[in-house]
């Protein structure tokens, strides 16, 4: 896993990647592709598509490797990579219709059925934050990933440590809106 | 203390933080706020449970076999970019030998002979013009095969 991998260690991947070792390349791929894929899997639900974008990923490293200075954490500078390829796969889609509307009061939880409502909730929710803007919705899918780090997290997506959970209160508060209003 | 103003803290309220007792006082006496909040804690629950996506088994595979495949695309275009210079730079070398021998007197080519030549190639010349871009397809399709040839050779003999 990534936070298991000293710097001195992933230094040496980096070298070794850039010296031309396919099997460092191989190893690179090996211990990043489950948080790459699951964070790009969370966004895009079509599991082919998903595929072929954390693919897109790691060929994006794999080109970009000889300009890696090392300034930035070798797993920050993937997910900075995770996020352009999300926000350019965004951008040329259509938004897809609104599912209802209104804003009318929230919906009631009964506590007696909350198996049954965390199902449809959990359907509605997915939705909801397929829709949410790609940097709020990189904040969520990778805030709730084991074995991705905060600080990673925080500077792939530019934002001071101190306010990360602003930001990430605020992503929340917009996946609400949404699940009160168009996902109801 | 209106609804509006708690929206703002309701994801707070939700992860259980600690805030000004008005807050609390509010969301106490207010079903649409208690709703609200009901919402937010079922988010972050749902959200803690989410399943993580897995990768197929033959990702890494299938990542390996696409860069390969890209390396061998820039490699090729290398080869071809390297063999178009060497024979630009032939042809400057060439060029440059015949404007030399020429400027110095060595070469030395009666009028009679550069019209006759003139002659001789001004169908072809005229004809190739009008045939312009199959000619240049033909001409890059032939470079391209060379270069692929002289790549391969070069790869066959590592
Ligand atoms: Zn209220």
């Amino acid at each position: 896993m990534a936070q298991e991998m000293t710097s001195t260690s992933e230094h040496e991947l980096v070298a070794r990647c850039r010296e031309g070792d396919e099997q460092a390349f191989r190893e690179l791929v090996e211990r990043y592709k489950g948080l790459v894929f699951a964070l790009v899997a969370r966004s895009i639900a079509d599991r082919a598509r998903a595929e072929e974008v954390a693919q897109d990923v790691f060929l994006k490293v794999h080109r970009g490797l000889p300009y890696f200075r090392g300034e930035a954490r070798l797993s920050t500078w993937i997910y900075r990579i995770v996020v352009n390829v999300l926000a350019a796969e965004r951008r040329p889609m259509k938004t897809e219709p609104l599912e209802g509307s209104g804003d009318g009061p929230p919906r009631e939880f009964g506590v007696a059925d909350r198996a049954f409502e965390d199902l449809a909730l959990r359907n509605r929710m997915e939705k909801a934050i397929a829709r949410l803007p790609v940097h709020y919705q990189v904040l969520i899918n990778g805030h709730y990933l084991k074995g991705l780090r905060y600080e990673d997290l925080a500077e792939a997506l530019d934002l001071p440590m101190g306010t990360v959970k602003t930001h990430l209160h605020r992503a929340k508060r917009q996946l609400r809106h949404l699940l009160e209003t168009e996902f109801r | 203390m209106r609804c509006d103003d708690l929206d703002d803290v309701i994801e707070a309220l939700a992860e259980g933080d600690t805030l000004s007792a008005e807050y609390h006082a509010h969301v106490a006496g207010c079903s649409r706020c208690q709703a609200r909040l009901a919402m937010a804690r079922a988010v972050d629950r749902l959200l803690a449970t989410r399943e993580a996506p897995v990768p197929p088994a033959a990702f890494t595979f299938r990542v390996m076999e696409r860069v390969g495949r890209a390396e061998w695309r820039a490699e090729q275009l290398v080869d071809v970019g390297f063999n178009v210079a060497v024979a630009a730079g032939i042809a400057l070398v060439v060029a440059g030998v015949v404007g030399l021998a020429w400027s110095l007197g060595w070469l030395t080519v009666e009028r009679p002979t550069l019209e006759a030549v003139g002659a001789a190639i001004e169908p072809w010349v005229s004809s190739t013009l009008a045939r312009g871009p199959t000619v240049v397809l033909a001409a890059l399709l032939l470079t391209s095969a060379l270069g692929l040839w002289w790549w391969v050779e070069g790869e066959a003999s590592l």
